[in-house]
């Protein structure tokens, strides 16, 4: 019976607990959503490192990973490849050579970390395969006589393996995308021009185009202008087995494209078979082996098996590989919690005053029911309910909404192209595919209901404060 | 009686909702002050480690060195054109600096490094590197001894073990991360100050040695004393390879540039690169750092500069980290949007009430005598104070909270300390000053409250007199 009156007194006033319940709606939508986006952000984020960078075991000589010294090998590794084979959980392992180096153009040279690989085992782990530009080549999948890498697409920028340029046939391909001819006309006098590199590129255009037509057409030149010569050539230097330093000259295989700038610049990938040949080591001698899982739950609970199977090696989860990643999962969490108790408790102030202005107009009423014996329980449920339903249909619909926003935008994403550089400089992509938890969800509405309760204790106190012949005397 | 003073007391008439809806607005405006203070505040600190430490405010370089970094995009060091540099009113001093990519190498370990060649004396007036030199280290040697010290509380040597290896410019930092508070400071730390002491030495013109980043000496595994090998390519495609003598170890607030940087002296880098008398950039450090003043002294140097050479701003030189803090700007902005757009909503809400509960009031008002107009001015001015309650208590606790922060910034210390490191910041939180930001806050509101107010406005111009005193 409270139910139903606290229900109808909600539509007593239809504009003002609109009002309320509009504020909800928004405050509760904005909250989501934004949550949405940042949580896609960081599982985007997280499921890169999962599946194209670290996957999710390590294993590794203890003391390798202090300063990558080239003659601490994993012992007994055939032993080791055995025991982690038959660990449940395990989908597939590789192993890899690490060895720091220097990798050099005519140009440039940039500090590397080059990985050998054996393909074959590496594609069943990481999926870095998958991100090779259209154009540059392959994962090793083509025969050659010569010694192959595979690079990111930030080092092959820094190195001038990628260049950008402007001839007839990136005009013509510019005039089938339906350019405007006033932005050919522009592009012509650089016909026949390289640029060293994309950021004196990036230059050039911004000083030709108006800021309209950069954000129309920049990414469509720039795709256009982008161009890779077949067998780019650079030098890897390094130290070898016996400390001797030793080099040679790699064609690239294949250049990726991950969304994180540290990991482009720095990871190289070559075979291994090319990388023991170079550098004395033997087929038995690998640096680390990888592995991922079947499912990414079960990291904790492989990690803890392996480690009491292999106490000598270092077994390391990818949540301790990177920190600042199981940081950011872990704290992004409470910080969502936080986001939307603020804006909970700024609408905590409009219900509050809804809901006091509810109890000042309907005095008389009040008085009259506490008169004709409505107990103070009774009064006091009535009104909590009635600030419970503003605020639950409220936050029911902005759910609605949110879900179907985040729905709509997940199909497609959200491109925040022109942050890009910001993004990837701390391994984010800039193009974001809104997402959260159903669990999420259900907290919002348990905070929802308790805003709700809260914000009508104080209203609600002042109604069991009348008087109920005062109260049947005012107007 | 004026309008004003009419609206003023009709304000306390009912006092109640005066104070939630004044309490919406101060939430607002409290919220958003110290959340913007605390954003801006770590942009400034974040620039403030990057330029200070490193790229510094401008930078006069050869006109290709930015696009392509070698050897070959160097400049001769004119001193015509420092002295001409130096005649601008905002350029304190010219730092010149050559700056290259190396293999660096102890034994086995090999890491690409940063070579920044540098005259030490100089730098004093950009990098300050000579403060950011290792003073104390909880090396192994030094947490045994603090192990064994029966004086110290066993919080500290917990804290000591979990800091093991961490390098200190200053001992206060060295305090912090021991959880040592200030009263038990005077007693325990000249002890531990005695058993974490490092020893580091000067680098000079003309004399080869060399300072490496703390994370870089840890990574090689080097000590004062030991050799570094640099291997790298030279002008003109020549090799260059050297070996120096570490002479001391330097602690820069940035990681990603801690764990890769070596400084040589200037003539003896110019040597190793083949390059003599050559530089890469000539860093100017400047009085006034405002954004617009630094705008026009790169105008003004641009003119003496000849073809070869390019003036650069710190923006254009660290343009990744913009781009980050820009996009964090606008997230921070975005989620201030929700929050605001929440309490408007609000004040709408009140304003919705307010204006049916007085009906009758209004009603009466106008059947007296009184003009439409001026009860609608009399309205505008009553919402006005409300929001004005709110923003000027709201601004007033905020600003006590900011300027308090401002001189004492959040620090953590212990295991929230290693873990902020570990993430690659500085475990500091930092406030920035009362400033133009509070401007654009509060007009927010107001334009929030205005806003509000036109619903009123038009319910007292269309009132029907007759209904609204049967209300």
């Amino acid at each position: 019976m409270i139910w139903k009156t606290a229900w109808k007194n909600v539509w007593r006033n239809k504009v003002r607990s609109l009002v309320v319940i509009i504020s909800v709606t928004i405050g509760i939508f904005g909250g989501i959503f934004a949550v949405a986006v940042m949580n896609g952000a960081i599982e985007q984020r997280v499921d890169a490192a999962l599946n194209e960078e670290i996957a999710h075991i390590h294993i590794n000589h203890s003391n390798l990973r202090d300063n990558y010294d080239i003659q601490l090998f994993i012992p007994d590794l055939e032993q080791v490849l055995e025991t982690v084979n038959a660990t449940p959980g395990v989908k597939s392992v590789t192993s890899r050579t690490i060895i720091t180096g220097m990798a050099n153009t005519a140009a440039k040279s940039a500090g590397v970390q080059i990985l050998g690989i054996d393909p074959e085992t590496e594609k069943k782990v990481l999926k870095l395969y998958e991100t090779t530009l259209p154009g540059t080549g392959s994962f090793f999948e083509t025969e050659s006589r010569h010694l192959l890498a595979y690079i990111g697409q930030d080092l092959a920028k820094e190195l001038n393996i990628i260049r950008y340029m402007i001839n007839d046939a990136v005009i013509d391909s510019l005039k089938k995308r339906e350019l405007p001819e006033e932005i050919l006309i522009k592009l012509a006098p650089y016909k026949g021009q390289r640029f060293k590199s994309e950021k004196s590129f990036k230059k050039e255009m911004k000083s030709i185009l108006t800021l309209k037509e950069q954000h129309a057409y920049a990414v469509k030149i720039a795709k256009e202008a982008w161009s890779f010569r077949q067998r780019s050539k650079m030098t890897l230097t390094f130290i070898d087995k016996n400390q001797v330093q030793t080099g040679a000259v790699f064609r690239i295989a294949g250049i990726y494209d991950i969304k994180n700038n540290m990991f482009e610049m720095s990871q190289v990938l070559v075979k291994n078979e090319d990388l023991m040949e170079l550098t004395g080591m033997t087929s038995k001698e690998m640096h680390q082996l990888v592995i991922s899982l079947e499912d990414t739950e079960m990291t904790e609970e492989v990690t803890a098996s392996l480690k009491s199977a292999l106490p000598e090696l270092e077994i390391m989860h990818w949540k301790e590989i990177q920190p600042d990643l199981a940081m950011m999962t872990d704290m992004i969490q409470k910080f969502y919690g936080v986001f939307m108790v603020i804006i909970l408790a700024a609408l905590a102030f409009g219900i509050v005053n809804t809901m006091l202005m509810v109890v000042l107009e309907r005095t008389k009423e009040l008085g009259m029911l506490t008169a004709i014996g409505m107990n103070k329980k009774r009064v006091f449920s009535m009104i909590m309910l009635e600030s419970v339903f503003l605020s639950i249909v409220g936050g029911a619909v902005g759910m609605a909404v949110s879900k179907f926003m985040i729905t709509l935008t997940a199909r497609n994403g959200i491109n925040l192209a022109g942050y890009e550089e910001g993004f990837e400089a701390m391994g984010f992509s800039a193009h974001i595919y809104p997402v959260i938890s159903t669990s999420f969800f259900v907290t919002v509405t348990i905070l929802i209901i308790v805003t709700g309760i809260l914000s009508s204790i104080y209203p609600a106190l002042k109604a069991l404060k009348l008087d109920p012949s005062e109260a049947l005397r005012t107007e | 009686m004026n309008n004003l003073n009419l609206a003023w007391r009709n304000l306390w008439r009912n006092r109640r909702r005066t104070m939630i809806t004044s309490a919406s607005i101060f939430f607002a405006v409290f919220f958003a002050l110290v959340m913007r203070s605390i954003q801006l505040g770590s942009y400034d600190h974040m620039y403030k480690n990057v330029i200070e430490s490193y790229t510094g405010y401008i930078q006069v370089q050869h006109k290709d060195f930015w696009d392509e970094k070698i050897v070959d995009n160097t400049f001769a060091y004119d001193r015509q054109l420092e002295r001409q540099l130096l005649e601008d009113e905002n350029v304190e001093a010219s730092i010149p600096r050559f700056e290259s990519f190396a293999l660096a190498s102890n034994g086995p370990q090999t890491k690409g490094v940063l070579v920044m060649g540098v005259d030490p004396e100089k730098e004093r007036y950009l990098s300050k590197v000579t403060d950011k030199m290792v003073k104390y280290r909880l090396t192994p040697e030094a947490l045994e001894k603090i192990k064994q010290d029966s004086n110290l509380p066993e919080k500290v040597k917990e804290l000591a073990i979990l800091f093991e290896n961490s390098a200190y410019t200053n001992n206060s930092r060295l305090q912090l991360d021991l959880g040592i508070d200030d009263k038990l400071a005077s007693e325990i730390m000249p002890s531990i100050e005695s058993y974490t002491a490092f020893q580091n030495a000067s680098i000079h013109m003309g004399e080869p040695g060399v300072w490496v980043g703390d994370k870089l000496s840890q990574y090689l595994q080097l000590g004062i004393g030991d050799t570094i090998v640099l291997i790298s390519q030279g002008y003109h495609a020549t090799t260059a390879a050297g070996k120096y003598e570490i002479k001391g170890i330097v602690k820069l607030p940035l990681p990603d540039i801690d764990n890769k940087i070596v400084y040589l002296p200037l003539d003896i880098c110019q040597e190793l690169y083949n390059a003599e008398g050559n530089l890469t950039s000539l860093a100017l450090a400047v009085s006034n750092n405002r954004d617009k003043t630094i705008a026009e002294t790169v105008q003004r140097i641009s003119k003496l500069v000849s073809e070869e050479h390019k003036v650069m701003e710190w923006r254009e030189m660290n343009e990744v980290m913009v781009s980050q803090m820009d996009a964090d700007d606008k997230g921070g902005q975005i989620m201030l949007g929700i929050l605001y757009l929440v309490i408007a909503f609000g004040v709408f809400g009140t304003v919705l009430m307010l204006t049916a509960e007085r009906k009758r009031e209004f009603g009466v008002l106008v059947a007296i005598g009184m003009q439409k107009k001026k009860l609608a001015s009399i309205m505008t001015l009553e919402m006005l104070l409300i929001g004005l309650l709110g923003i000027l208590s709201g601004a007033l606790v905020a600003s006590v909270l900011i300027l308090y922060g401002v001189e004492h910034p959040i620090v953590f210390k212990g295991e929230t300390a290693k873990m902020f490191e570990e993430y690659g910041m500085e475990p500091k939180m930092a406030f920035w000053t009362i400033g133009t930001y509070y401007i654009s806050q509060i007009l927010i509101v107001v334009l929030m409250v205005l806003l509000a107010i036109g619903y009123p406005i038009r319910k007292i111009f269309g009132m029907n007199l007759v209904n609204a005193l049967r209300a």
